[in-house]
C-alpha cells in the first residue's frame, strides 16, 4: 500500500514538467499576442529605464529555458512569483480565493450526491416506471444544456422574474452582495446547481444502469433465497455494488469542481479559483495563470490518488502493493 | 399421510417480445424428508424455473406461475403472502446454485453471508451468527474456517465457495436443499467431493434435497426418485431403480445412450439425440419430443401423450410407453455404481 502510494506521489513528477514546459511554451513570445510589459504597465507611456527595469525583475530577457530554470527552482522553494498586474504574490491571490471555490465545490458535490444518487436510485428500482422516464428524460436535457447558459437561465428566472418572491436573494451578483441580507449559503445555491449539474445527470445515469446491473446478478438470487426482504436485497446486496463506479465518478469530479468552475464562476461572478484564472488568462498575467494551472494539476492528482485508494475500501477484490492472495 | 413437499400441475409461464414461453408446463411430484429427487433434463427444460417456481423467486413480471400448487406440509407456498414466502426461504427452503463464482457477493465476507439467514431467520446477533457460520464452514469441510470466515469470496477456490454455499444454504437446517446444477461449474474432481458433502450432510442433518441436473450419472448414486423433463413438462418420472433399470421414454433412452459408459463398448462414439431442443414458445405439436425421437409414429405428432403409470411409482409420457415390445428398445441398464460422481 504504501509503496503503491510513493509510486504515484513519483509519478506526479513528470506531469508536473510536462505541464509547465507546456505552459512555458504558451509564454514564449510569439505564440500567443501580448507583449507581458505592456501588460505590467498598462497603456501608459513609460521609460525605455522603467522598462528595463521591469524587464530584469520578471526575468523577461533571458532566453526561454533559463527562465523555465529560474521558474522551476522557485516553484520548489514554494514561490509561484508575483502577479504582473497586482504585484501580489500569486500564493496569496490564491489562498484567498481558494476557500471560496472549496464552499461550491463541497455544495456542488452534495447536490451531486443528493440528487444524482437519489434519482439513480429510484430509476432503477422502479424501472420503467413515471419517475423512471422523468429521470432518463431530465438528465438527457441536462448532459446537453452548456453550463454557462443554464447559470445565465437560471439568473434570469430566479433573480429577475421572481426577484419579488424571492426577496431579491438572488438577484445580485455575488461579489456585490456583502450585506447580510440573506444567510450566505443561498448564494451558494443557484451556482451549486449549476456547477454540478451535468455531473448530477451523469451520477443519475451511471447509479441507474450500475443499480440495474447489480440487481441481474447471480448474489441477489442468492440474497432473495435467503428469504431478505426487497429493501435489504436492494439496499444492502446490491447498493454496495453498484456504488463503487459512482463513487469513483463523484470523487474525480470533485477534483475538477475544487480546481475551479471557470464557467460557473464567470457568469455567476463567484471569486474563486476558476474565474482568477480566466480573468488572468485576458490580461495574459502568466504567473497567475501558470501558478493556478500548477496548483489545480497538484489537487487534482491528489484527489485521483485519494479516490484510487478508496476503491480498496469499497471493493474487497483491489488491494494495492499486492495483498490477498 | 401429507408429504413434506408436494407439487401439482405447476405451471410457469414467462412473456417475451416473442411469445409466451412454456417453461414448466403441469409438472407434478412428492418429497419426502430424507429423500433426494433428482430432476433431470437438457439446458432449457425447466427444471432450473420448476426449482425457481418452488421457492416463489421466478422473475416477475416476465415470469409468472399460473396455475397449479406447491405444498409445503399441506400448506400452499403459491397462496402464502410475501412475509410468509420470505419465512420459508433460506429458513425452511434453501437453494444453492450453479455458478458459485457469482452466486456470493463480492462485496461482503463469506462469514457474514453465511451469518445472514440465521441474523433474519433465527434472529441471531452480529457475533452470534458469525460463531455458527464457523462452525458451518468446518462442517463443509473448510480448513482454517475461523480465518476463512473473514475472507471475501474471490479469496475462495471454486470448490470452497460451492462449500461455503452449501454452507450458507445449511444454516438455518432447512427440510429442503434446492441444489440448481451444484458442481456444473466445478472440475471433476471437485464435483465429486461437492456430491459426497450433500450426501454425508444429508445422512447427518435429514434434509431432503432437490437435485437439478443434467448430468444422470451425477445421481445414479444419490438419488431416490428420478423426475426427466423436457420442453417445460414431465416425461418420465419414478423411483431411481425404475427410471435407471426399466426407462419407458425414448428420451430417457437418449440421455441414458449419451453417457459415458465403461462396460460396454469402450472406444464406441457415444450416442447423442440428435437435433436441438424445441423452442418453448413454438412448442411441436403432439408429443414434443417426436420431431427428434428415433421411434416417433404418425400419431406422436398428433396425440399429446398424457403421464401415466406404467407400473408401481413409476410414470412416463409416451404413448408406447406401456408396450413390451416397444420397451425392448431401451438400451442397456447402467450398472450400479458405475456413472454416479465419476
Amino acid at each position: 500500500m504504501l509503496k503503491y502510494i510513493v509510486r504515484r506521489v513519483l509519478q506526479m513528477i513528470p506531469v508536473f514538467i510536462g505541464v509547465t514546459i507546456i505552459l512555458f511554451i504558451l509564454r514564449a513570445p510569439g505564440v500567443l499576442p501580448g507583449d507581458p510589459v505592456r501588460m505590467i504597465t498598462g497603456e501608459r507611456a513609460i521609460s525605455e529605464q522603467l522598462r528595463a527595469q521591469i524587464i530584469e525583475k520578471h526575468a523577461l530577457d533571458q532566453p526561454l529555458h533559463r527562465q523555465y530554470a529560474l521558474y522551476v527552482s522557485n516553484l520548489l522553494r514554494g514561490d509561484l512569483g508575483e502577479s504582473y498586474q497586482r504585484g501580489r504574490p500569486v500564493l496569496d491571490i490564491f489562498a484567498e480565493k481558494f476557500p471560496n471555490t472549496l464552499r461550491l465545490a463541497l455544495a456542488g458535490i452534495l447536490v451531486e450526491i443528493v440528487l444524482g444518487v437519489t434519482a439513480g436510485i429510484i430509476s432503477a428500482v422502479r424501472q420503467y416506471s413515471f419517475s423512471d422516464v422523468l429521470v432518463t428524460l431530465s438528465t438527457s436535457v441536462l448532459v446537453s444544456v452548456p453550463v454557462f447558459w443554464l447559470g445565465m437561465l437560471f439568473q434570469i428566472f430566479f433573480g429577475i422574474k421572481l426577484k419579488e418572491w424571492t426577496g431579491g436573494a438572488f438577484y445580485l451578483p455575488i461579489s456585490q452582495m456583502s450585506s447580510a441580507d440573506f444567510p450566505d449559503w443561498v448564494h451558494l445555491i443557484l451556482p451549486a446547481i449549476t456547477l454540478a449539474s451535468v455531473s448530477t445527470a451523469y451520477v443519475a445515469r451511471i447509479m441507474r444502469s450500475q443499480m440495474l446491473e447489480a440487481m441481474g446478478q447471480d448474489y441477489i438470487r442468492t440474497a432473495e433465497a435467503k428469504g431478505l426482504t426487497r429493501r435489504a436485497v436492494t439496499f444492502r446486496h446490491a447498493l454496495k455494488n453498484a456504488l463503487i463506479p459512482v463513487v469513483t465518478f463523484i470523487g474525480i469530479d470533485f477534483g475538477v469542481m475544487m480546481s475551479g468552475a471557470i464557467l460557473t464562476e464567470t457568469v455567476f461572478s463567484w471569486p474563486g479559483v476558476g474565474r482568477e484564472i480566466f480573468l488572468a488568462v485576458g490580461q495574459r498575467d502568466w504567473p497567475i495563470v501558470m501558478g493556478g494551472v500548477i496548483i489545480i494539476v497538484f489537487l487534482v492528482m491528489i484527489i485521483n490518488l485519494i479516490v484510487d485508494l478508496s476503491y480498496a475500501v469499497l471493493d474487497p477484490r483491489i488491494r494495492y502493493g499486492g495483498g490477498a492472495e | 399421510m401429507t408429504s413434506l413437499l408436494e407439487v401439482n400441475g405447476l405451471t410457469t409461464h414467462f412473456t417475451t417480445r416473442d411469445g409466451i414461453v412454456k417453461a414448466v408446463d403441469g409438472v407434478s411430484f412428492r418429497l419426502d424428508s430424507g429423500k433426494t429427487l433428482a430432476v433431470v433434463g437438457e439446458s432449457g427444460s425447466g427444471k432450473s424455473v420448476t426449482a425457481l417456481s418452488i421457492m416463489r423467486l421466478v422473475q416477475e413480471p416476465q415470469g409468472k406461475t399460473v396455475a397449479g400448487e406447491v405444498l409445503f406440509k399441506g400448506t400452499d407456498v403459491l397462496k402464502m403472502n410475501e412475509r410468509e414466502v420470505r419465512d420459508l426461504r433460506g429458513d425452511r427452503v434453501a437453494m444453492i446454485f450453479q455458478d458459485p463464482m457469482t452466486s456470493l457477493n463480492p462485496v461482503f465476507k463469506v462469514g457474514r453471508q453465511i451469518g445472514e439467514s440465521l441474523m433474519l431467520h433465527k434472529g441471531m446477533s452480529r457475533k452470534q451468527s458469525f460463531e455458527r457460520a464457523v462452525e458451518l464452514l468446518d462442517m463443509v469441510g473448510i480448513p482454517h474456517p475461523r480465518e476463512r470466515a473473514g475472507d471475501y469470496p474471490h479469496q475462495f477456490s471454486g470448490g470452497m465457495r460451492q462449500r461455503a454455499m452449501i454452507a450458507m444454504a445449511l444454516a438455518c437446517d432447512p427440510d429442503i436443499l434446492i441444489a440448481d446444477e451444484p458442481t456444473t461449474a466445478l472440475d471433476v474432481t471437485i464435483q465429486a467431493q461437492i456430491l459426497e458433502l450433500m450426501m454425508e450432510i444429508q445422512e447427518r442433518t435429514g434434509t431432503a434435497i432437490i437435485m437439478i441436473t443434467h448430468d444422470l450419472g451425477v445421481v445414479a448414486d444419490m438419488a431416490d426418485d428420478v423426475m426427466v423433463m423436457y420442453a417445460g413438462k414431465q416425461v418420465e418420472y419414478g423411483s431411481a431403480d425404475e427410471v435407471f433399470y426399466r426407462p419407458r421414454h425414448p428420451y430417457t433412452w437418449g440421455l441414458l445412450d449419451s453417457l459415458p459408459r465403461h462396460d460396454i463398448d469402450e472406444k464406441g462414439a457415444l450416442q447423442p439425440i440428435t437435433g436441438q431442443p424445441p423452442s418453448l414458445i413454438d412448442v411441436p405439436s403432439g408429443c414434443s419430443f417426436h420431431p427428434r425421437c428415433r421411434y416417433a409414429q404418425p400419431v406422436c405428432s398428433a396425440e399429446v401423450p398424457p403421464l401415466a403409470e406404467v407400473s408401481d411409482r413409476h410414470c412416463a409420457a409416451c404413448l408406447f410407453a406401456a408396450d413390451p415390445e416397444f420397451v425392448r428398445g431401451a438400451p442397456l441398464p447402467v450398472a450400479a455404481g458405475e456413472g454416479g460422481a465419476r
